[in-house]
């Protein structure tokens, strides 16, 4: 911490009270950082609780700590002020269990769209529930009572987060690049790529991944509140480069500095694109997880923070195209197994496109990576027939249905490297299109779009579809038929169905998306789930969607929910229209309240990247052109992403090749 | 004129003790109020006349002292309250003077919503859903915690445990001592508020001589 103190010790230079009081402070050397002239006195909180007791005390303590306070008795209220005002606040305060919306949500929401750090608190300080809070990207939790020293210390997180950003910006590698495997490369560029001298003593600093130890950290370029470079946007193009790079070199090889140069695009720097493998890595480590886990009748299975993560990301982007069909996560699972050592590049694609695909977070990824191939090529092809509204996404989807049928004969193999090749070309502008659908999608899928689309989304990634449910709208035989089968097709079947929806009504799909360690998306499901159609089994199963944090769905009661979904999908005719206008308006309430995370894969798959570039317009059009485009604006607006939001390319991926499937397909593609 | 022997007052201020003048009629009074050379204390003569003398609310205030010293003292001993109501009460300084007794009566007010909440909610005939339960009692073990109400802390902590295990036996058990030692608080640290105020009151009193 010595650097940190030097550093607050240099900023609060000015205001001796406020160094007095936080007591690790001692007179330094001071450090030229200037972060702020009353550093960490001023800091702006925002806490956000229930309990109006707590959140009083709350606030006169922090009031003594000497920070400037605000306080919410709502998230939904709260998200609202954070995003009217995105630069005016420095650390949010939050609990854990809100009546309106659940605190994970409120942390997924404000790591995607504002990147602050998030302190959770509970008077549960249960393991399983502090592991949750970490896994969602909590920066600390908390237990209540809290005392005034936790409360003083809350600074740090702040420092840590811009350091890191500023590191990972402007020096090579970044502190919070410091993943195992890319150590090794990152290191041996690091000389090389340093772009001042204040990198060499950075070093020392990169080599603890986010540890405060870094001895003497000059720092002096680090200037987390003034001298911020310019974020880097990943657009699609850019991403697509950098994945096809990525497959090029292989996944295992692939180098930051070699990618570069690979992508050889003008003003990217190494740091940028270190940073972005290490997210990229990581999102493959969660569809790998995933795939490993439930094999591929469950690519859902996973982390359950990854399903969160992806979900809320892949929710924006698949939601338009889960709207629009569904593909089946055990056949997104599948395919994934299958192209999971597939070059990242086809993954990244298929990640976007999938994360359409599968309702589940988990599935998605899997998935996404073959369906990602897949989907891309049939995106290609389908974007051009795609329509851009939203309520015509399900055009793309039955394109993406009638590619899905091409695809089961393409093979999963082939789809991958195939796709290899489309991707970079196609996937350029289907991607895109794709992406902003998707990410369109995504915005809407916080908000109350989200659930429907979740809703058709929820794509049980290992339940088979109960095909009693089947509703007769959605060619239910797919989804039973389907499921069954093992592979990938039983995936597809399961979102077939609820793509082939004939009538646009099938985003709301809500195929199970219970994936199984994904609380959320149970959770979701339930909620979509309208009442009518929820079968007994799949009322249980939302319930347990609801409750449970274990990750095991019931296939049965999974495959009950996707009946659902299903089943759903006459009544999402009707809330097909109302998409597009979700998209326009901000239903983020009614978003919220579905826990958009929990929904599907595809949300996770999908929104992932898309979603973590935040959704900030969504414009309701789903046609893969417009996904591409939201998709490239989302990056904009946001570079860096936490590397837990893993990549929602997946989702995209998924949602685009949902799009495609035709409605009438989807039968004789499960019975292959 | 009787000199009754008083107890040594606490106010230094008053080095002689006041004299207990005997109520008499008005005329002697006034005769009395020229002659007496405390006549700058004339105003306590007639408290003096009526009852209680100013001076003697000093030693209230030191009584309330003790009142409140040993009403905590009692609290912390038994384990109703903990440290963290000490964290509470250094909160509460010039800018906020009624910061406990303020968030103490959101307190009482959001808890005794929770408790009627938590009692609906197991009375119900076809109570079933223990996770809701489980959200207010959540809340009801987060704000008694902030508070620094230790005993209602464990027992919520009792109550989950139950609610864990689906013993909605346990939990109405559970219900039943939460409600008991809450409204035990709730009595105590009214208390304790009465006496605070007191000591407002005593500590307002401005003697003449008192710079």
């Amino acid at each position: 911490m010595a650097t940190m103190h030097r550093v607050v010790q240099s900023s609060v230079s000015t205001s001796d009270a406020t160094t007095t009081s936080y007591g690790g402070l001692t007179s330094c050397k001071a450090a030229d950082i200037v972060i702020s002239d009353q550093f960490p006195a001023g800091l702006r909180v925002l806490v956000v609780d229930d309990d109006i007791t707590c959140l009083k005390i709350l606030e006169q303590m922090l009031h003594r700590c000497r920070y400037h306070v605000t306080t919410c008795p709502q998230a939904k209220v709260a998200l609202n002020l954070l995003r009217e005002r995105k630069g005016c606040f420095d650390v949010i305060l939050s609990d854990v269990y809100m009546p309106d919306m659940d605190g994970y949500k409120l942390l997924e929401h404000v790591g995607l769209e504002m990147d602050l750090p998030v302190i959770m608190m509970s008077a549960d300080g249960s393991t399983r529930a502090v592991m949750k809070g970490i896994r969602h990207g909590a920066c600390d939790y908390l237990i209540k009572p809290i005392r005034e020293e936790e409360l003083k210390n809350i600074w740090q997180h702040v420092v840590r987060k811009k350091w890191n950003e500023n590191k990972e910006l402007e020096h090579s590698g970044s502190l919070d690049d410091t993943d195992q495997h890319k150590r090794g490369h990152d290191d041996a560029e690091y000389g090389s790529s340093a772009n001042d001298a204040t990198d060499t003593s950075l070093k020392p600093l990169k080599k603890r991944s986010n540890s405060k130890e870094g001895d003497d950290g000059e720092i002096d370029n680090d200037d987390p509140s003034t001298s911020k470079k310019p974020r880097v946007v990943w657009s699609v193009e850019l991403h697509q480069q950098f994945v096809s790079a990525v497959n090029q070199l292989g996944i295992d090889k692939a180098v930051p500095k070699r990618i570069l140069e690979l992508m050889n695009v003008p003003g990217l720097t190494r740091e940028n694109v270190a940073s972005h493998l290490q997210k990229f890595r990581l999102y493959l480590k969660r569809i790998s997880g995933v795939a490993q886990q439930g094999g591929i009748a469950n690519p859902l299975c996973g982390p359950v923070e990854a399903n969160v993560k992806i979900g809320s990301l892949g929710s924006f982007n698949i939601q338009p195209l889960a709207a629009s069909g569904q593909i089946p996560p055990q056949t997104l699972a599948a395919l994934h197994a299958e192209l999971l050592g597939r070059p990242a590049g086809n993954l990244v694609v298929a990640m976007d496109q999938s994360a359409l695909l599968q309702a589940t977070p988990h599935g998605p990824k899997c998935i996404q990576v073959d369906h990602g191939v897949a989907f891309i090529q049939h995106l290609v092809k389908s974007e051009s027939s795609s329509s851009k509204h939203f309520s015509q996404s399900f055009a793309p989807v039955e394109d993406v249905a009638s590619g899905f049928r091409s695809w089961p004969s393409n093979n999963i193999d082939t789809a991958g490297p195939s796709n290899s090749g489309g991707l970079s070309t196609q996937n350029g502008n289907m991607l895109i299109d794709l992406l902003q659908q998707q990410q369109q999608l995504q915005k809407p899928q916080q908000r109350s779009t989200v659930s429907e689309l979740r809703r058709s989304i929820n794509v049980q990634p290992s339940c088979h579809v109960v095909p009693s449910q089947s509703s007769a709208s959605f060619q239910a035989g797919n989804s039973p038929v389907s499921v069954t089968q093992n592979g990938s097709y039983s995936r597809t079947a399961v979102i077939d169905y609820n793509f082939l929806s004939s009538q646009s009504n099938c985003p709301s799909l809500n195929i199970g998306q219970v994936s199984d360690g994904n609380l959320q998306t149970t959770g979701v499901l339930s909620g979509h789930i309208p009442p009518a159609s929820v079968s007994p089994s799949v009322s249980s199963c939302s319930v347990n969607a609801d409750n449970c944090a274990s990750q095991q769905v019931q296939t049965s009661s999974i495959t009950a929910i996707t009946f659902k979904a299903s089943r759903r999908l006459p009544g999402f005719v009707h809330s097909t229209s109302n998409i597009p206008d979700p998209y326009g308006s901000t239903k983020s309430g009614d978003l919220l309240n579905q826990e958009p995370f929990n929904n599907l894969g595809y949300i996770n798959k999908g929104t992932c990247l898309p979603a973590k570039f935040a959704v900030d317009e969504f414009q309701s059009h789903l046609n893969s052109s417009s996904h591409g485009k939201v998709f490239s604006e989302n990056i904009g607006t946001r570079v860096k992403q936490e590397p837990s939001m893993e990549f929602g390319d997946n989702a995209k991926v998924g949602i685009p090749m949902l799009q495609q499937f035709p409605p009438n397909d989807l039968m004789s593609v499960f019975t292959e | 004129m009787s000199k009754v022997k008083q107890q040594k007052p606490l106010c230094v201020w008053n080095p002689k003790p006041l004299k207990r003048v005997k109520p008499t009629n008005k005329k002697r009074l006034r005769e009395r109020e020229k002659t007496n050379p405390f006549s700058f204390l004339g105003q306590l003569i007639p408290l003096a006349k009526t009852g209680l003398p100013l001076w003697m609310l000093g030693l209230a205030a030191d009584r309330l002292r003790a009142d409140m010293n040993r009403l905590l003292s009692f609290l912390f001993h038994q384990g109703i309250l903990d440290e963290q109501f000490l964290q509470l009460q250094q909160l509460q300084d010039e800018t906020s003077p009624n910061f406990v007794s303020e968030v103490v009566n959101i307190y009482f007010h959001e808890s005794e919503k929770l408790l009627r909440n938590l009692r609906s909610l197991l009375m119900d005939r076809e109570f079933s859903d223990y996770n809701k339960m489980g959200i207010h009692l959540n809340q009801f073990m987060g704000s008694s915690s902030s508070i620094g109400a230790k005993r209602i802390r464990n027992v919520c902590l009792a109550f989950r445990a139950a609610s864990d295990q689906n013993n909605r036996a346990g939990c109405l058990s559970a219900l039943e001592v939460l409600e008991h030692e809450y409204c035990f608080l709730k009595n105590k640290l009214h208390e304790l508020f009465q006496i605070q105020q007191q000591r407002v009151l005593a500590a307002g009193v401005r003697y003449p001589m008192q710079h």
